[in-house]
């Protein structure tokens, strides 16, 4: 991991688009800013690794009970969208 | 998505998990940035099994050992109506409702007793394009763990968001 210093008001430049600036400095938390082009996705590292281990463990689980899945299964490929699709209708009172 | 089965088009893959599979390329829906937990999986298929519409399972054909269960959560949860952050839009190319599709995770407990779904980081996919990422809603209040009822086909059943 690279490790640098930086001063109130101070910032890192990540490649060519990311820029972290240190905005404020209070006892024991550091107020960051970023700076980033408008398709990057910025997060709490705690939250995008939460995701992570969800998505391992939904990956390891069975998925579907157990019982519900017959000794040959196949496989389509899915239509997706549909019930967003009919939610974007007008309901019918 | 729906496609043409233009028979010159499609092939045919065995699924360690689904068994035989029949599609088109048109079926592949693309990841550019993977998915958080399987970064470097860049294509995958989006497939039904035995005729369970309910769930969707997200197949790799980048490792055929992985495949993610997920739902359309409208199928639950009628009124779930996340914003998409500018960051979703603008990597996705999306510019209407229309545009879009999601699917959440789910996760089935040990004992098949519980089914939860992460609403908070929904897999948002451009039907257009056929492009995909997880779009994580930070500060939405929506659950990673939304516990669902063991039926979800039946009528609406009202979400509230929990953190």
């Amino acid at each position: 991991m690279l490790v640098l210093s930086r001063k109130i008001n101070q910032s890192i430049m990540i490649g060519d688009n990311v820029r972290i600036v240190v905005v404020a400095v209070d006892r024991d938390q550091v107020k960051l800013g970023i700076e980033a082009p408008r398709e990057v996705p910025v997060h709490r590292s705690e939250i995008y690794e939460e995701i992570q281990r969800s998505n391992r463990v939904a990956a390891e689980s069975a998925g579907v009970p157990a019982a519900e899945v017959p000794a040959t299964p196949s496989a389509t490929p899915a239509t997706i969208g549909t019930a967003s699709r009919a939610r974007l209708q007008p309901r019918k009172k | 998505m729906e496609s043409d089965m233009n028979v010159s088009d499609t092939q045919t893959m065995e699924f360690p998990r689904f068994g035989t599979c029949t599609y088109s390329e048109t079926d592949v829906i693309r990841f550019p940035w993977g998915i958080p937990g399987f970064p470097n999986l860049r294509r995958w298929l989006a497939l039904n099994v035995d005729e369970n519409n309910s769930f969707v399972w997200l197949q790799s054909l980048d490792d055929l050992n992985v495949a993610l269960p997920t739902m359309d959560p409208y199928y639950v949860f009628e009124d779930y109506d996340p914003k998409l952050p500018g960051y979703a839009a603008a990597a996705l190319d999306i510019e209407s409702p229309t545009d879009f599709a999601m699917l959440c995770v789910v996760v089935v407990t040990e004992n098949a007793e519980e089914m939860t779904m992460n609403l908070f980081a929904p897999i948002v996919i451009n039907l257009r394009t056929h492009t995909g990422r997880q779009i994580v809603l930070e500060n939405s209040g929506f659950s990673v763990r939304q516990s669902i009822p063991r039926k979800p086909v039946s009528p609406a059943i009202e979400a509230e968001p929990a953190s």
